[in-house]
């Protein structure tokens, strides 16, 4: 479902080029469960946001879905990406004056979602994630491990095709962190979405069906757990 | 979407307590302003807009081309009207006018009026609807008089008027006349106001003047026929002039008039009716004109205000989006396109500006009675409710939230997702724009500044300048319509006699001033002087006129009982004895009248500003002459007993003349009451900078708040590096106050030259000093930093280790 070929980020520095990502070169399947490793500054975050469409690269060709999205102007691409890509972040990202509800139901007032259809779809989401009870409280009133889990229930309330999460657990301690791990796996096993996860942790990559190894800017491995 | 966006709105409004209070403070104020001064405006533009004919609607005016500079005059001799009537085609319906009060009488009720002295036409050229009666006929009798709903009320309560007679006293006489007509009373924005409209030949000096070219005594007002070009009438015109004024022109041409373009030396030419409220220069009009100056004054300061609360409002604005940029962030990789975006952010704009819109229509509505006595503004809340100013108000404040509300949202909109996502710091140099529009705000505050200090100086000087007689101790009081002003003077004059405060009482025939009977007089007199022109003002005045008022004598002695040929004497002032030239002019004559009389001058006094502080001393002759009336009697008393002196006079005033309103007044009052409008202009100035200064600083301080956040990181490294709480406020301090100095800087040219222009209408005025500018400068720059001292130095004294580890 997505393919990237020879993508490269650089940075101009002076008369030099400072590649951020070197030819990369990456095809995911329907069902995969991706984990990207790789030391600071490998460009794991940027393959990433390249992925979701929330960086360009400069060079390469990017498909998805079998779309070009190099080629795309900027509404397609961003009609495209809402309508396949949820984001999970490390450090939640949720919109602070909106309660639990209204965070999740965003995703689809922007799709222009009708509303007693969005009451539905987030009711249902509420339920599946055990957080009805929580749903008029404000991101400030509930726990890190709460908050990413309203952060995984706004990526897939539009019902994405690929999931993408930056280090979802680096904020959480262990235990928060196998929970939304173990979530994780249960969404892509059950569900059939297709993840890609930026982690630190050796632990949490085991969750997923490959781990992808960066280093400087180009993949050093592929290994299919 | 709608009901979430507002939500957010709200929501985002809330926790932005403190900015957007500011903002709505700010903004609130301005619209109380702009409401105010803009209604102001507009009134002062819908003067006689009500006239169907206006377009078509001249007054006719006369210029003389003078040797030192071209003199318009309105004042046009009788023949004039009919004779041009009659000559030129293009004039549909022609009208001489004139005003005067008098005592009208019916039945048992006696009422003081306003009489307007007009032709037949005046009814088929001006719009002031009959009510009763036929506009084209009502004044076709001699005898007809036409009146408003306001006087017929007072006059004849709940009786019909049409057809009775009234009796009004006309030069003393009762005369007859028959009531034809009840006209609607004319709107406050008319510059033509009345009581009663009467036939023109009623005038006091229409008999005499019938066939007098030579004596101009009244305004003429013509309509003209559609299609009429007044660019060419002048030039048609000069036949005219030369066959009827052909003795003025011979006059003009002895005293060296230099001819105009066009070759003439004397042109009568036209001017639109339309313009009349604003003809301050014409000399004589209908109403009382005012300044144009003065209401575009008005409406800048008002404008300056409205542009400095905006550019707070858009300051703000980009100083909150900083604070929102992640919002923004989130928001875009949940699907957000750029107009949802913006029209978010531009409903949060119009939230707060229609709450300021709201909070400052009460609060204009609030300060609506204050400032209509302040400024003397006819305005009210109701006028806002009118198409134009409805449809003017909501452009206005669309505008506003585009401007306002749209520029943040683009900036924010321009953030890259990625990095903001990341917390990268938003460490943008500080905005050229931000700057810009902090320089524009302080350059008009201290623009405003600066006007409120000359204009105070020039106000205080003329205050304070001795005008060359005594106006602390001398009380001016108008004889009324119903009395002849002679027989008061001696009335008073005996009752007053051993009355132990009074000093001396005299009369005259113009005050000083304005009184509080509001009329002003002028008489100048022309007459041939050893082969040139002479021209003075005349002032009649009474035994003991110098005494009563300490205007020193130079030369000669004042008018004494104790020679018969005193009356009629001249005592001449400084100004006149330059004019006619050579010396020891006591004891020599003058030719000042037509019938060869001659006057002999027996004194010379130094000048006094018997005129406004507006005109240089011109030359003046004093008379005794009967053919002038005496309209004031003026009581000088003695140092230290004002108020008693005050009332006991007015005691005697009643105990003499039952019948006629004491209207005295003190001299100094009726001095001051001439520079209402220079006052009114300062007051503008005083309260328009104050309000300016604050809007300034609100949003100098929100700006100060958000500067002092984005450096939060760069204060916790300087002082763990060893800097100073001083150091850190200047630090934070001083590029704002340099931007405050530029601002003076750029302030100062456009306030001199507006300043300077402004002097120049004064004959007496203050010197531009440079430390007025600089103080202007300092009080911005003091301002200025005290309010960025606030945040500046709560920053520079917080824990460091605060800031660091909030990174």
């Amino acid at each position: 479902m997505l393919s990237l070929k020879q993508i490269s980020k650089y940075y101009q520095n002076g008369g030099s080029k400072v590649y951020v990502l070197n030819r990369i070169d990456l095809d995911v399947d329907k069902g995969e469960f991706i984990s990207i490793m790789g030391p600071s500054g490998s460009g794991k975050s940027t393959l990433l946001n390249i992925i979701g469409m929330l960086d360009e690269p400069n060079e390469g060709y990017h498909y998805f879905v079998g779309e070009p999205v190099h080629q795309l102007k900027e509404k397609q691409r961003s009609a495209l990406y809402k309508q396949n890509i949820g984001f999970v972040f490390q450090a939640y990202h949720l919109i602070d004056e909106l309660t639990v509800y209204e965070n999740i139901e965003t995703p689809l007032i922007y799709q222009n979602v009708k509303g007693s259809e969005r009451k539905a779809l987030v009711a249902d989401v509420l339920d599946r994630f055990n957080i009805v009870g929580k749903k008029d409280l404000f991101p400030s009133q509930l726990s890190g491990g709460q908050q990413q889990l309203v952060g995984i229930a706004r990526a897939l309330i539009a019902k994405p095709k690929l999931l993408l999460a930056d280090e979802p657990t680096g904020n959480l301690n262990s235990k928060q962190g196998e929970e939304i791990m173990d979530l994780f796996r249960k969404l892509n096993q059950e569900d059939g979405v297709t993840i890609i996860q930026v982690t630190h942790s050796e632990k949490n990559a085991q969750y997923g069906s490959r781990i992808i190894e960066l280093l400087d800017g180009a993949i050093a491995s592929s290994t299919n757990v | 979407m709608f009901k979430n966006y507002l939500k957010t709105a709200w929501r985002n409004l809330w926790k932005g307590k403190v900015f957007n209070a500011m903002n709505v403070v700010g903004l609130s104020v301005a619209v109380a302003c702009c409401i105010l001064l803009f209604l102001t405006v507009y009134y002062e533009f819908s003067y006689d807009r009500f006239h169907t004919n206006l377009s078509n609607l001249y007054q006719v005016y006369a210029v003389s081309h003078r040797p030192n500079g071209d003199e318009p005059s309105t004042s046009m001799p009788v023949p004039l009207t009919p004779a041009l009537k009659a000559e030129y085609q293009d004039v549909k319906f022609a009208s001489r006018s004139a005003n005067s009060g008098a005592i009208v009488r019916y039945g048992d009720k006696e009422l003081d009026k306003d009489i307007h002295y007009v032709d037949e036409d005046f009814l088929k050229m001006y719009s002031f609807p009959l009510v009763q009666g036929n506009a084209n006929t009502a004044l076709s009798g001699i005898n007809n008089v036409v009146i408003s709903e306001n006087a017929a009320e007072s006059l004849f309560g709940k009786q019909n008027p049409i057809n009775k007679t009234i009796q009004i006293n006309l030069d003393n006489k009762p005369t007859s006349f028959l009531v034809t007509g009840i006209a609607k009373t004319a709107p406050d924005n008319s510059s033509i106001q009345f009581d009663i409209l009467m036939r023109f030949e009623h005038y006091e000096t229409y008999q005499r003047d019938l066939d007098h070219w030579d004596n101009a005594t009244h305004l003429v007002y013509v309509q003209m026929k559609e299609g009429f070009d007044p660019s060419t009438f002048t030039k048609r015109l000069q036949p005219f002039v030369k066959k009827h004024f052909a003795q003025n022109i011979d006059l003009l041409k002895r005293d060296g008039a230099k001819p105009d373009a066009e070759g003439n030396i004397y042109s009568l030419k036209l001017t639109n009716f339309a313009n009349n409220h604003f003809n301050v220069n014409m000399g004589g009009v209908e109403g009382s004109p005012i300044s144009k100056i003065y209401v575009i004054s008005l409406a800048a300061i008002g404008l300056f205000i409205l542009v400095i609360a905006c550019i707070n409002f858009i300051n703000l604005s980009v100083a909150r989006a900083f604070t929102r940029a992640r919002e923004v962030g989130v928001r875009k990789t949940l699907g957000a396109g750029k107009w949802q975006l913006l029209v978010q952010f531009w409903m949060e704009t119009v939230m707060v500006c229609f709450a300021a819109t709201v909070l400052g229509t009460l609060l204009a509505a609030v300060a609506m009675p204050q400032f209509k006595a302040i400024f003397k503004s006819q305005v009210s809340m109701g006028m806002l409710l009118q198409p134009t100013q409805l449809i003017g108000a909501l452009l206005l404040f669309i505008i506003i939230t585009v401007i306002a509300g749209f520029y943040p949202a683009l900036i924010m909109m321009r953030y890259k997702t990625v990095s903001v996502l990341k917390g990268a710091v938003l460490n943008n140099k500080p905005g050229k724009l931000r700057n810009t529009l902090l320089v524009v705000q302080f350059s008009l505050s201290t623009l405003l500044i600066i006007c409120t200090i000359v204009t105070w100086q020039q106000i205080q000087f003329l205050q304070n300048k001795p005008l060359g007689f005594n106006k602390t101790e001398v009380l001016s009081i108008p004889t009324g319509h119903n009395e002849i002003g002679l027989n008061v003077l001696s009335l008073m004059r005996n009752k007053l006699s051993d009355n132990p405060d009074v000093v001396s009482v005299t009369g005259a025939y113009m005050n000083f001033g304005r009184g509080t009977d509001g009329s002003m007089r002028t008489s100048i007199q022309g007459f041939n002087y050893k082969d040139t022109e002479v021209r003075t003002h005349i002032e009649r005045v009474d035994y003991e006129y110098l005494k009563t008022l300490d205007i020193k004598l130079l030369e000669g002695r004042d008018f004494s009982r104790a020679y018969a040929g005193d009356t009629t004497a001249v005592v001449i002032n400084e100004a006149m004895a330059t004019q006619l030239g050579g010396k020891n002019l006591v004891g020599t004559y003058l030719p000042m009248y037509d019938n060869g009389e001659k006057t002999q001058i027996i004194g010379i006094v130094k000048n006094y500003n018997f005129r406004s502080l507006h005109e240089d001393i011109a030359p003046l002759t004093l008379t005794m002459n009967k053919e002038y009336s005496i309209n004031y009697i003026y009581v000088k008393v003695k140092p230290g007993s004002l108020i008693q002196a005050y009332d006991r006079i007015k005691q005697s005033w009643h105990a003499l003349l039952p019948n006629t309103e004491f209207q005295g007044s003190w001299l100094n009052e009726n001095t001051e009451r001439q520079y209402r409008a220079e006052k009114r202009l300062s007051g503008i100035f005083v309260s328009g900078a104050v309000i300016a200064i604050i809007i300034s600083c609100i949003g100098l301080l929100a700006i100060s708040i958000m500067i002092v956040m984005q450096r939060n990181k760069e204060i916790g490294i300087r002082k763990v590096l060893g800097a100073s709480v001083p150091r850190i406020v200047m630090m934070l301090s001083s590029d704002f106050v340099k931007l405050v100095l530029l601002a003076a800087v750029i302030a100062f040219p456009i306030a001199w030259w507006l300043m300077h222009n402004w002097l120049q209408s004064f004959a007496y005025r203050v010197v531009l000093h440079w430390w007025v500018f600089a103080a202007a400068a300092l009080l911005a720059m003091l301002v200025a930093f005290v309010t960025i001292s606030f945040q500046s130095i709560k920053a520079a004294v917080s824990n460091p280790i605060k800031s660091l580890r909030s990174e």
